[in-house]
């Protein structure tokens, strides 16, 4: 079992009532929000937290990517990451770097992640998980042009190119649909003979089959509410993964969950609560529900999936009015003291089947201080409950970096 | 006014293969007389009741563009570029044996049919934009990324000044069936995520290089309340297309057919007549 620390890097200084008049995608006026001196704090405090993160215990950090956004300000979370690697890298600390978005539909410079991702491998010397999302629809389509009908197609011609450019013995030419290179030689080359590839995705059974297919690790995310979304989801994972001919080794899946740790479960509530409450209406509750699926992203197949049945969506459509008790009830965050917060744990990881647990451990406005409390609670008296699971089973894990612990 | 809207439809469809017989374009006729094309906008062929009265004097031929074709959607993958589309319109029309007919386009259908006369100055004999796209002025956007990034209930607001008309009520209904629903519903969305392969950012794909090519006479039509190409668009195409005129249609948004069908339907038939 892995057990990873994972932020997004959220402008944590909005009044209450953002929701009520921003999206927090594409639109929110930067100048009439932003602190410049807060801004220029909250990206420290999140380098800050990670690499506390790291000390503490815990096998790996995790980032994502997001453009034009307020609720993860990563427009590419590698220079983050660079951050981060040398720094464990500095102080010896073999964590694994999951950059578990680098979106592969949106970009038109699919080469320049290819070499991004293999000097973040040099620097940590084989630490690196390759996260290749195909990437939001508000994001790849509205903020960067790509017509969302050409969405999937973009991202497994890059993920196709990338993965050649890195085991590539001969300079190669690539004569793509969207991508045209006369001569392919990427420098450097991953550290790592194969760095393990993770693919975020929210369940879509297109693109569930593709992750499949290519062998790589499905990262499921826990925000439109494990309660709600996660039987169906992993059930139709696995059940897909037998019906493709694979093994039910839990490392094959990964799964994003907020968790938020106190001394007891009041505490944990009254501290933590306001702010997972703010979190979730101002970041993911504030997307404009038709800017995550323009038309076209959706394949027609998955569209007549989605009208029958909006069930993967959870919670989502209400995210931006939610009340704490009704994350709390679907587990969008879980949050007590540590006894709880580790049965909780201990019962998604083990019915769920997944290998790589991602813990995210700060949301929206948390403050610095609440965030290292958290993460001291969650190495001290959480970790150590939940890292032996799998251990009694010998599955191998190909989807953990090499030169990670 | 009669709020039931009464509409006859197509009475054949022809399959015509294009594109290396890679792609099997349905082209939706009705009437009879002398051919007229019609080219439909984004949301795909909604047969209203403008086809039906140009059918009464003319065989209307309404082509689907690949991916809307209901039960076909995966024609669009292999129409990379909107020179391959206007190249397979070229095909059809051609294969379906039409020497230069009277071409009507609405919207995106008026942006590709002015591409169309610009690349081949015969295919058409005249040319009706309705409230075309495929021009672009930075101080007036083009609102169809509004469109495609709003609410579905707030779409009848884009495209009609008054969206409780009975014609506008028609088209918005779904089909009450529920599994009929889900799949008309799917089949809508997808056929504006097709047509967004070429209006997606912008609806403009170099129109304005080209449109000076355009030979034929044009009769320019615009609903004086379109909020989504305004009108202020008539102008520039009247001034870009040497044989052109503007009529501006008043009380219409973006579908002045369907908002004023007889004003527009009269502007039309004396036009071709003429």
């Amino acid at each position: 079992m892995k057990v990873l620390a994972f932020e997004q890097l959220a402008y944590r200084h909005f009044a209450s009532d953002y929701a009520d008049k921003y999206d927090s995608v594409t639109t929110m006026p930067y100048h009439a929000l932003v602190d410049r001196k807060l801004m220029h704090q909250d990206h420290m405090h999140f380098l800050d937290e990670m690499m506390h993160a790291a000390r503490s215990g815990f096998d790996g950090l995790a980032t994502t990517e997001h453009e034009q956004a307020s609720y993860d300000i990563l427009p590419n979370p590698n220079l983050q990451m660079s951050a981060l690697a040398y720094a464990t890298q500095s102080e010896g600390l073999d964590v694994g770097l999951a950059c578990v978005g680098r979106s592969l539909a949106k970009t038109r410079e699919p080469l320049r992640i290819a070499a991004e991702y293999a000097v973040l491998d040099q620097i940590s010397a084989g630490r690196l998980v390759a996260g290749f999302p195909i990437g939001l629809s508000y994001d790849v389509n509205r903020n960067n042009g790509i017509p969302p009908i050409e969405t999937r197609a973009r991202f497994y011609e890059n993920l196709e190119l990338i993965k050649k450019a890195w085991r590539s013995e001969e300079v190669f030419a690539w004569n793509g649909k969207y991508n045209k290179y006369a001569e392919v030689n990427v420098w450097p080359r991953p550290f790592q003979d194969k760095p393990p590839v993770w693919a975020p995705a929210i369940g879509n059974p297109v693109t569930l089959g593709g992750i499949i297919d290519n062998d790589d690790n499905f990262l499921y995310l826990s925000w439109f509410g494990p309660k709600l979304t996660g039987k169906r989801v992993f059930d139709r994972y696995w059940d897909m993964a037998e019906e493709r001919g694979k093994d039910r080794n839990p490392y094959r899946l990964s799964f994003v969950q907020a968790v938020f740790v106190g001394e007891t479960d009041a505490e944990a509530h009254r501290e933590y609560g306001p702010y997972i409450e703010q979190g979730y209406r101002t970041g993911l509750g504030a997307i404009p529900m038709q800017s995550l699926g323009l038309p076209g992203y959706v394949d027609i197949k998955g569209l007549e999936f989605i009208i029958k049945d909006p069930g993967d969506f959870g919670i989502v459509p209400r995210m931006r009015t939610i009340d704490y008790k009704e994350l709390v009830d679907n587990q969008c965050a879980i949050v007590g003291g540590p006894e709880t917060v580790a049965q909780q744990l201990i019962e998604i990881i083990k019915d769920f089947r997944i290998g790589q647990l991602v813990i995210m451990v700060h949301i929206g406005p948390m403050p610095h201080e609440l965030v290292m409390k958290n993460i001291d609670m969650l190495a001290k008296h959480v970790l150590p409950k939940i890292k032996g699971i799998w251990e009694d089973e010998n599955w191998e894990n190909r989807w953990w970096p090499s030169g990670a612990r | 006014m009669s709020t039931q809207v009464v509409i006859k439809g197509p009475e054949r469809t022809e399959v015509v293969k294009a594109w290396n017989d890679q792609i099997d374009v349905r082209v939706k006729i009705a009437g009879s007389g002398p051919a007229l094309v019609y080219l439909h906008p984004a949301a795909g062929l909604y047969w209203d009741q403008f086809l039906d009265k140009l059918a009464e004097t003319h065989t209307v031929y309404a082509p689907e563009m690949p991916g809307t074709t209901f039960g076909d959607p995966y024609a669009i993958h292999k129409v990379d570029t909107f020179l391959d589309l206007v190249l397979i319109y070229e095909e059809v029309l051609r294969k379906l044996g039409l020497k230069s007919p009277v071409a009507i386009g609405q919207s995106f259908g008026g942006m590709l049919m002015c591409d169309l006369a610009a690349h081949f100055p015969d295919i058409f004999s005249k040319i009706i934009p309705l409230d075309p796209a495929g021009l672009w002025r930075d101080d007036i956007p083009v609102l169809t990324n509004q469109l495609y990034l709003d609410k579905p209930e707030n779409l009848p607001g884009y495209l009609f000044l008054d969206p409780s008309i009975p014609a506008a009520q028609a088209m918005f209904t779904p089909p009450s069936d529920p599994e009929m629903m889900v799949k008309h519903v799917a089949h809508s969305l997808w056929s504006l995520g097709c047509v967004a392969k070429f209006i997606w950012p912008f609806p403009d794909q170099g129109l304005a290089k080209r449109i000076h090519r355009i030979k034929v006479p044009a009769l320019i039509i615009w609903g004086k309340e379109d909020k989504l190409i305004p009108v202020a668009y008539a102008a520039e195409f009247q001034k870009r297309i040497a044989n052109s005129r503007v009529e501006i249609i008043e009380a219409s948004g973006h579908i002045p057919q369907m908002e004023q069908l007889d004003k527009t339907l009269a502007l039309v038939k004396a036009f071709i007549a003429s």
